[in-house]
């Protein structure tokens, strides 16, 4: 274990020609020279050989679902899970010493990297009004300064309670049966902030806000298709799933504005052929397009098909799914039928051609899934574009049969179970009927606030306490100047976290920092040692048991500080039994299972080996929308435009980062080492913008508010980009994302497709990374 | 081919060819048969059909079926083996109707099989089962496949599974558990708006 850095490194920028292959070897180094560097050789065993195995941890680098028991490798994680794992088993330690000798301001002035490697939280802290220094409190002293705040506001909905997709369910459960006993539902969630736009889109067209695949999907299907999505560095299991895919005789077709190393070739390195031989072309057919661009693809390859059935009547549509289980075809068809073709091109930068020869692919195949992530649903447009998506899997019946499927690609780990527990700000009357038949208290009706309305009603002084439950809300939401007001106009924040981030230290008159155990580390409470559940992208739930000592015996999990929480705040007012919760999260479970759909019997089911599958009603012929059938549906054609001289941001993770954390200023695949601070762009257009290759540039967007919003100092770097396009590192560019920009329906944040420009840095001094 | 009846009169009968839409019956009868079996159960055809239905409870009365996982009703995984020999394989219901019908593929690539089961009453409110089975073996197991001895072998463990459910059948005397779903093409019919195991979340998941 190496100790955590003491200042700031300085680092230079180089860059080397981009991989064209993941994983491999090299992965396998970097994951454990990372483990090694945070925590034990000891210690980093542990975790590694429990991690994803029946009873031992679930990753939480990911959502991606675990091979059935029986058949997953003795070394069942990825270069970013095993990285993940260890940065929070780290054995280093930030204790009140730190705080002593670091300012709020101080830390404020740090980078998120250099934060994460402090280590992991120990005890309690709190920073008082006026006061430029978090100090220690004890935990009662604590949860009674925040509920005590809690209770003098004027209505419980001045409060906002945010999760992070890292909690268990039986946090999230008790988290938002804390907020609505208390008496709101404002409940923002990470959610908001990733796939919002598939569950809006898929709930109306299919009656499921999930997707509606399983890996033995993936392995049967002829045709795959990744679009807007890196599982490379993103969710790399992934990868596996492709190659045994592939290996059935599938085809994969990759959709995006990069041609990322991880959809070109993988490396598998528990093969032979991934560590001698060449490894497994993972995309059969890449479609380099511009962002936002996926909408209009989706439109003209329906015309297609729907021409293609024009031309071979009865071959080409599956027309017994589309009349016995659909709605809405016709006028869908007609609308299809209207799509421009100089539209569809300038939208995705692609030739006629080009689409068409994917038609050829899909007319092939019988079974076809569709996968996707953020870079469908950060778009303005991303709710029409996953409704498209679904109109093109309806085409050929690509719904509830084997090997076919809609399959969002979720990041957080339990991003999907939080939800399904009941963090939404607008929940139905039936979760809270049974909410209320179950506890017996009124559980409030109106709609809460989301996390973009969260941040403006903490701008206009409505919101007065903040209280997340994991995360970094601030590096996580868009505007970040607007977002860190906002959070600093509260009267008090509350942090549930493993580790310090900025979220700390953007902070309210008074804030806290509640230091929680970690997915590595045991749980015992007074009925003995626990465990938790979470449920996987692909609907599977499954226990998660961390095996380490814990950081800090001052340390509380999750559970414990809500249900604490609760007792300080609500007294015995809800006749909600508090300390059961904390002693035995069975009878947590033992309430979700009367109240969650699907979670019948959920501890016995829970605790067999590899959990259970939640049933799928479109894989049961069955489509719970508000039509009771599968939706077609018609979405106005957009093209993303930007005006001459700008570029179409898209924000993105480097390789070498979890979410808002970056482990190092590398991003290997890339083949940027050294810096974060840079902006991809393709060299036609860098030549066209008057620029070179390593110029400093300010990033400044465009947005109708007439607001400047810029990000200082980055570099350009040639790169293989989507002409008109530009790609940079988020969080440091969610300053660049007006909170007013948001999706259409779903409300997200659009971190996709932000109209920039460049503008060279002349004489201004370059200021220090932040 | 192989073809083999055990019991007593069997209605016989060739399988169904009508064809429909999603609410019709398309039975997709195998011309081209490696095992083709019948048995008669004592037993009303409700009876032995649904306890058929009940895939998880194979392994307790199969030789070779070790655990059946029910992935959705349209999907089901089987580990097979004797020993210490294991094979797991997916399966796809393609066909099937209460009482009467029901027809699979083998999801994987190798060894690739597709097989039926036909339901059919006889005089003494009995049952007769057939199960029918082609396989399309790749590689080496091709090879083997080709000889006799290798369809002898496939015949003699499918009639011994169906003796060994008509025995656990006739013991049992009721079913313990039905699906009565229709499935179309891969794609179940659902006869009613909510089916039970359709109740989950419906609110959307970001």
């Amino acid at each position: 274990m190496q100790n955590p850095p003491g200042e700031e490194s300085e680092t230079s920028l180089s860059v080397t020609p981009p991989k064209k292959w993941a994983a491999g070897v090299p992965a396998v180094v970097h994951a454990l020279e990372y483990s090694l560097e945070q925590t034990s050789p000891r210690r980093t065993g542990v975790d590694l050989l429990t991690m994803n195995q029946v009873g031992g941890i679930d990753c939480p680098g990911c959502a991606w679902a675990d091979p059935a028991p029986g058949r997953r490798h003795r070394n069942e994680y990825c270069e970013n899970g095993a990285k993940h794992i260890n940065d929070e088993a780290t054995t280093r330690r930030v204790t009140a010493g730190f705080f002593r000798e670091h300012s709020v301001a101080d830390l404020a002035g740090r980078s998120d990297m250099w934060l994460n490697q402090q280590g992991r939280l120990t005890e309690p802290m709190i920073k008082r009004p006026g006061s430029a220094h978090y100090e220690p409190i004890t935990w009662n002293d604590a949860l009674g300064v925040l509920a005590g705040e809690l209770n003098s506001l004027a209505s419980p909905d001045e409060a906002v309670f945010y999760t992070s997709g890292r909690a268990s369910n039986e946090a999230a459960f008790v988290l938002q049966l804390f907020a609505r006993s208390f008496g709101t539902n404002n409940l923002p969630d990470c959610s908001n902030m990733c796939h919002e736009s598939s569950g809006f889109a898929l709930s109306e067209t299919l009656g499921t806000g999930k997707g509606t695949v399983s890996l033995d999907d993936l392995h049967h299907a002829d045709l795959i298709f990744l679009v807007g999505q890196n599982p490379g560095s993103n969710h790399p299991r992934q990868l596996s799933a492709l190659e045994e895919a592939k290996r059935g005789g599938a085809r994969i077709v990759a959709v995006n504005p990069l041609p990322e190393a991880g959809l070109r070739r993988f490396k598998n390195p528990q093969q032979p052929r991934g560590i001698v031989g060449r490894g497994t072309q993972i995309a059969d057919r890449f479609l380099h397009i511009k962002p936002g661009g996926d909408l209009a693809l989706f439109q003209a390859l329906n015309r297609l098909l729907l021409e293609a059935e024009d031309a071979r009547p009865g071959t080409v549509l599956d027309h017994d799914f589309i009349d016995a289980h659909t709605t809405g075809f016709e006028e869908f068809a007609q609308h299809a039928r209207r799509v421009h073709w100089d539209d569809v091109c300038t939208a995705t930068g692609l030739t006629r051609e080009e689409i068409e020869k994917v038609r050829d692919e899909v007319l092939e195949s019988k079974r076809v899934i569709v996968c996707w992530a953020m870079g469908i649903t950060q778009h303005k447009h991303g709710v029409p574009t996953v409704r498209e998506i679904v109109n093109f899997l309806m085409l050929r019946g690509n719904l509830g049969r084997a090997g076919t499927g809609a399959c969002p690609v979720r990041g957080h780990s339990n991003v999907q179970g939080d939800r399904t527990m009941g963090i939404w700000e607008q929940m139905p009357d039936t979760f809270l009927d049974a909410l209320q038949t179950e506890f017996g208290f009124d559980p409030p009706r109106a709609h809460g606030l989301d996390s973009v309305d969260s941040i403006k009603a903490m701008r206009e002084g409505r919101v007065r306490v903040f209280l997340a439950l994991a995360g970094n809300f601030v590096r996580a939401a868009p505007d970040s100047d607007v977002t860190e007001e906002a959070m600093r106009s509260c009267r008090l924040t509350a942090h549930i976290s493993t580790k310090l981030n900025r979220s700390h230290t953007v902070c309210g008159d008074t804030a806290l920092i509640l230091p929680t155990l970690g997915r590595t580390e045991r749980d015992v409470q007074a009925d003995g040692e626990q465990f938790v559940t979470v449920e996987n992208s692909m609907s599977e739930v499954h226990t998660s048991r961390g095996r380490l000592e814990p950081a800090s015996p001052m340390l509380l999990s999750e559970i414990a500080i809500l249900c604490r929480l609760a007792r300080h705040t609500l007294g015995d007012k809800a006749g909600i039994p508090w300390e059961k919760f904390e002693g035995d999260y069975n009878t947590i479970r033992d309430r979700i299972s009367r109240i969650v759909p699907g979670f019948h019997d959920f501890n016995a089911r829970v605790t067999r080996p590899g959990g259970f599958l939640l049933p799928n009603p479109v894989n049961e012929g069955v489509f719970n929308n508000k039509v009771g059938k599968a939706l077609f549906t018609r979405n106005e054609s957009v093209v993303p435009r930007a005006p001459e001289g700008h570029l179409l941001l898209q924000t993105l993770r480097s390789h070498d980062q979890w979410n808002t954390v970056p482990y190092t200023d590398n991003d290997r695949y890339r083949g940027i080492h050294g810096s974060r601070r840079v902006v991809l762009v393709n060299p036609a257009d860098i030549s066209a913008l008057g620029l070179a290759q390593g110029d400093h540039v300010d990033l400044v967007s465009v947005w109708s508010d007439g607001t400047e919003r810029r990000a200082e100092n980055f570099q350009v770097v040639s790169y293989p980009a989507a002409k008109g396009s530009a790609a940079a590192y988020y969080p440091e560019t969610n300053v660049l994302v007006p909170l007013d920009s948001v999706a259409d329906v779903s409300n997200q944040p659009t971190s996709k497709g932000i109209v920039v420009r460049l503008e060279p840095v002349l004489d201004r001094t370059h200021p220090s990374p932040a | 081919m192989a073809q083999q009846k055990d019991g007593l009169r069997a209605a016989p009968r060739t399988p169904g060819t009508r064809t429909g839409g999603d609410g019709g019956t398309r039975r997709r009868p195998l011309r081209e048969r490696h095992v083709d079996q019948t048995v008669e159960v004592a037993v009303p055809v409700r009876t032995a059909y649904n306890q058929w239905t009940q895939f998880k409870s194979f392994p307790r009365f199969s030789a070779v079926v070790r655990d059946v996982e029910q992935v959705r009703p349209t999907v089901t995984a089987w580990t097979i083996g004797y020993g210490r020999l294991h094979r797991r394989f997916a399966v796809e219901i393609l066909e099937q109707d209460p009482d009467a019908y029901l027809a699979w593929r083998g999801l994987e690539q190798r060894p690739w099989h597709r097989g039926e089961v036909e339901f059919r009453p006889t005089g003494f409110a009995g049952t007769a089962i057939t199960v029918r089975m082609r396989l399309e073996p790749r590689g080496a197991a091709k090879i083997l496949t080709r000889s006799s001895w290798a369809a002898r072998l496939t015949t003699r463990l499918v009639h011994g599974e169906l003796m060994r459910f008509k025995e656990f059948m006739e013991g049992l005397g009721q079913e313990g558990g039905a699906w009565r779903g229709t499935i179309r093409n891969g794609r179940v019919q659902h006869d009613r708006p909510e089916p039970p195991r359709s109740r989950v979340a419906q609110w959307p998941v970001g």
